[in-house]
């Protein structure tokens, strides 16, 4: 029990960690290959490349909007209580969110077709996650001041939103240089789920109004849904609370992983188009897509409409045929109006589209390498792909949500220093925050590639009043194209 | 890939500054809302009470388990019980309300006596927690018995349209939730 618990405050705690799946730094810096599984239709200047298993990819973004842990665990001297009423109650509003994600890549690899060099394929396999709790506004201050002093007030029941999962993905890509100025790409997808919860679209309210007979009258107007599949089998796990627990949990995560959950398929589009000798475009839609639950479901339903102004006896009509049992029958009756159900009905869900667009300009004049690494694998050259010294330009993130688009925009300089580094930042703003610069790094050793991208470098002068972080880093081994 | 994990933790905790938190005040937190709702209405008409002559018109005794479900007997912490009676009769009118432990023991009573009409509303509201009544009358009640008496004749007949009696009740309590 305490491990169900425990899993259940991490699912709904790692909520208050806000949850952004933008990659802006990762977003066409092609000396990483990660970058084709944001736009297949990236730059590929790889003969091929691999992935480091388990580490060539591993990614934690967290953050929340609305709230910071310093705005409420500040050593101020300040009651806790009255910072929770203006902070949280007062200050948050229904599109506040906390979430997280993460994704570790468990393989990836690439290579280029020899008799159609224009061809680069890659494939792998990553599992991903990630949690989002909307801020559930008018039900907090419904809890946390009562309905006294909120008469008439609509306490609405669309303020609960709240998704979260872990999947497993089975990628294979294709990316194509048409020509001079087009290279397109496609990604197709198994999404293999391990779990999945959802609650978004719900409708209704709780309202205190005068009563039309008693002096109130409460009523209550719901259709609310909460889909889950995977969840409750590791409920079930975490309750058994055995010396085979562990095991039986990993066990239950691998072959959900490994297919043994609920399946899905989608795909990912991306292109990057020339404007001339130093600029170019680059566009994606990525998780246009669906898995299709089918086993471990368990659907719990809030549907109806009651109204409650007490127990009423009315004379004469309640001479005869009294119930003693009045209250349950009042209480029986509520029940049947607004029954709290569960199914295990089989549903869809879509993916959370993505949308990234970019505009760059190269500018500086590169520099041809003179001395080779001799270290068996070729290292980079300039008569490629990698065409730049210095570069510019803006990003735009879209991802379709819960209430709607979220949005980033973003300003990047990218720099590299031969063959050896390259240096991206940026400069986002999203509902997050206004402030976030990030910093990201490819190092390139003979064959060896590392890279790592931070991200509102600035929240670490003080890390708990930081409303956003990201981390990503990983290792490659690549193969240059023109060697 | 734990002590590469480790090495970037450990730069993250070297390169990073924080202010001081106090994770404890979260146990400091109390969240106690005032929540209200109707509780019974009673109703009767003039014409019921004359059929019962003078004295008691009405008496009886059913199930009410608000206060006493857990979920509110362990977290009630004060509140009141508002109480409005409506005479349009000719006739003074009393009202008994009892509160009943399981073995039908009175724990409580409010009574009432609402003069004839043009009798104004009467509303009382009683206190319970600190400044009132002891809240294990509400959480040890189980039972509630209403009874009715006519304290008047039981022939005249109000001028006023569709005369009768009421009582509406509501109770308004804080609850701890943390």
């Amino acid at each position: 029990m305490r491990k169900t618990v425990l899993f259940l405050w991490t699912v709904l705690l790692g909520a208050g960690i806000s949850y952004a799946q933008n990659k802006q730094l990762l977003y066409d810096f092609y000396e990483i290959p990660q970058s084709l599984l944001l736009n297949p239709g990236v730059k590929t200047p790889y003969k091929w490349h691999t992935g480091i298993p388990f580490l060539s990819g591993f990614s934690v973004q967290a953050g929340t909007s609305g709230i910071t842990v310093n705005d409420l665990f500040a050593n101020d001297g300040i009651d806790f209580t009255t910072k929770f009423r203006e902070k949280v109650i007062n200050g948050m509003r229904k599109n506040d969110e906390f979430g997280g994600s993460g994704t570790i890549e468990l393989f990836n690899v690439g290579f280029r077709r020899r008799n159609r060099p224009s061809d680069y394929i890659s494939f792998g396999m990553y599992g991903e996650g990630f949690i989002a709790q909307y801020w559930p506004e008018d039900l907090a201050v419904l809890a946390f001041e009562g309905n006294v002093d909120n008469m008439n007030r609509r306490f609405s029941l669309n303020h609960i939103a709240s998704q979260g999962e872990a999947v497993n993905v089975f990628h294979f890509g294709l990316n194509r240089r048409l020509n001079n100025k087009w290279t397109i790409g496609a990604r197709a997808k198994i999404y293999s789920s391990v779990f999945e919860f959802k609650s978004a679209n719900n409708d209704g309210y709780f309202v205190t109004t005068q009563g039309e007979n008693n002096v109130l009258r409460n009523t209550l107007v719901a259709d609310v849904t909460m889909r889950t599949s995977g969840v409750q089998e590791i409920l079930d796990i975490l309750d058994e609370d055995t010396n085979t627990t562990q095991a039986d949990l990993a066990n239950l995560l691998l072959r959900r992983s490994l297919l043994g959950g609920n399946l899905g398929l989608g795909f990912d589009f991306g292109f990057t188009r020339s404007l001339g000798r130093n600029s170019y475009i680059t566009a994606s839609l990525l998780d246009v897509g669906f898995i299709y639950h089918t086993n471990a479901i368990k659907n719990y339903t809030l549907k109806g409409a009651a109204s409650n102004e007490g127990i009423e006896i009315v004379l004469p009509e309640d001479l005869t045929n009294f119930n003693n049992e009045i209250w349950q029958e009042l209480v029986d009756d509520i029940e049947e109006q607004i029954p709290f159900d569960n199914n295990e009905e089989s549903y869809l869900s879509l993916r959370p589209i993505k949308l990234n667009m970019s505009f760059r300009y190269n500018f500086g004049e590169p520099r041809e390498r003179t001395r080779n690494c001799a270290c068996g694998v070729e290292p980079i050259t300039t008569s490629q792909n990698i065409d730049y010294v210095n570069a510019v330009g803006g990003q735009l993130f879209m991802m379709n949500r819960a209430r709607g688009p979220q949005t980033a925009l973003t300003a990047f300089y990218q720099r590299r220093f031969g063959n050896l580094l390259a240096l991206k930042t940026t400069y986002t703003i999203d509902k997050y925050t206004f402030s976030n610069i990030g910093l990201g790094l490819s190092l390139q050793t003979g064959p060896l590639n590392f890279y790592i991208l931070g991200d509102n470098l600035l929240g670490y002068s003080n890390v708990p009043d930081s409303s956003y972080a990201s981390l990503q880093f990983g290792f490659n081994i690549i193969s240059w194209n023109g060697n | 890939m734990k002590r590469l994990l480790s090495s970037l933790v450990y730069l993250f905790l070297v390169f990073s500054c924080a202010e001081e938190q106090d994770f404890d005040q979260f146990d400091d937190l109390s969240i106690e809302p005032t929540v209200a709702s109707s509780i019974f209405y009673f109703e009767s008409d003039e014409e019921t009470i004359n059929a019962f002559g003078t004295g008691g018109f009405y008496e009886e005794v059913f199930t009410f388990e608000a206060f006493s479900d857990p979920n509110i007997a362990d977290r009630v912490i004060d509140g009141t019980i508002t109480y409005q009676l409506e005479n349009t009769t000719s006739k003074s009118l009393g009202l008994l309300i009892e509160f009943l432990d399981q073995d039908g023991n009175v724990l409580d009573s409010e009574p009432f006596v609402v003069d004839e009409e043009p009798a104004p509303l009467l509303e009382r509201q009683v206190a319970y927690g600190e400044s009132g009544k002891s809240l294990d009358i509400l959480r040890n009640t189980t039972n509630i018995r209403v009874s009715g008496e006519n304290l008047g004749d039981a022939t005249s007949q109000s001028s006023q349209n569709e005369p009768r009696i009421i009582l509406r009740s509501s109770a308004a309590f804080r609850v701890r939730l943390r």
